[in-house]
């Protein structure tokens, strides 16, 4: 992905603030139907959600660290997706076919059996505001040579870009799901 | 708020007529972040926790235990809307007084009024406490303190949110408490 940056972030605010219409969409509904699953280890709407916020717990803390390291006042104005980043933001997405592939969750990310309250769709919307907040603050900011650790080794870096392309995309696919949930 | 020793009498005897009585179920919230605060609870039996909902975590900064007032205090002040989440721990019995009604009670006669000031006081105090609390850094010490305060914490509030209200983990809690 080769793309001015700030077609980049726009095209981010706005795949977030989708994200957040479906949220308060869930606000809607009872506690029984946000807890629903229809086997034990999938996940329920709420789970969904709270597998995002501990993403989000990681993710927008270390975001905000990486954006506060640039010094020069100066950006380019575009961003290159580097070839991982490129990779797992991209393995977030639908194929073209529509198809979700797979994945097993992180032991520490996976909300599973954990209690949870409407507090989780709450928490969701602060963290899908202040994930706004730093886009726009990003358009000042190289988002090709500042880079973020991964949640799962912080040998591996992604660049910021990236680390944005991969947390949205990575809402939208859990999004996503919980609104399979609510089809059934 | 914790009432003091004499409040068994004027101010408490005019809000018991005019309460609107009221039960919550577990997990039930009696204000929203956003809501404005328009009363005052007197907690008759359960136990209430008001809290700050973060991008992060919940951050219990209150406990309304049975026999003490609590609220939503700077949105019930201003009547800006509040920053905070009341939730029932478990079931609670409430006595709900609106602020009109109380400015009504407390501008009856001196007494009421001295005692609502007392009141105020005391909250002024515990709050001066709670500060001190939160700069306090050794755990142990942190806990001590508030178990000065309130002896019967662990046998009214569940232990996850004594965690949260200490600024600590249930881990770092149970270790604490047990050594």
């Amino acid at each position: 992905m080769h793309i001015e940056k700030s077609s980049l972030i726009q095209n981010l605010i706005l795949r977030t603030e989708q994200n957040i219409i479906s949220a308060k969409k869930f606000k809607l509904l009872s506690i029984e139907q946000l807890n629903y699953k229809s086997n034990p280890e999938e996940w329920s709407i709420l789970e969904c959600l709270e597998h995002l916020n501990l993403y989000g717990d990681y993710y927008l803390p270390e975001i905000e660290k990486t954006m506060l390291e640039q010094k020069k006042q100066y950006s380019s104005p575009m961003f290159k997706s580097g070839v991982l980043g490129n990779y797992f933001a991209n393995l977030m997405l639908p194929k073209e076919n529509g198809q979700i592939k797979k994945m097993k969750s992180p032991e520490d990310k996976n909300p599973v059996h954990s209690q949870l309250s409407f507090t989780t769709i709450e928490r969701f919307l602060k963290q899908q505001e202040l994930l706004k907040k730093l886009l726009e603050q990003s358009k000042t900011k190289d988002l090709t040579k500042l880079k973020t650790p991964i949640s799962i080794s912080k040998w591996i870096k992604l660049r910021l870009g990236d680390t944005f392309r991969f947390v949205i995309y990575h809402n939208q696919r859990h999004i996503a799901q919980a609104e399979r949930l609510l089809q059934q | 708020m914790k009432s003091p020793a004499t409040f068994s009498n004027k101010l408490l005897q005019s809000i018991d007529k005019i309460a609107i009585k009221r039960t919550l179920a577990k997990g039930e919230l009696l204000l929203k972040e956003g809501d404005i605060e328009r009363n005052l609870y007197y907690v008759s039996s359960g136990a209430l926790r008001v809290f700050l909902l973060t991008e992060y975590e919940e951050m219990t900064i209150r406990f309304g235990y049975e026999g003490s007032f609590i609220n939503s205090l700077s949105s019930f002040i201003t009547q800006k809307p509040s920053e905070f989440y009341i939730e029932a721990i478990r079931k609670t019995t409430i006595q709900i007084i609106s602020k009109d009604k109380l400015q009504e009670i407390i501008h009856q006669n001196t007494e009421s009024m001295q005692e609502y000031i007392a009141l105020i006081e005391a909250l002024v105090t515990q709050q001066i406490e709670r500060e001190i609390d939160l700069l306090t850094i050794s755990p142990a010490e942190r806990l001590k303190r508030v178990l000065a305060r309130s002896p019967n914490l662990f046998q009214q509030i569940p232990l996850k949110y004594i965690a949260s209200y200490l600024r600590m983990t249930p881990e770092t809690l149970s270790r604490v408490r047990n050594s």
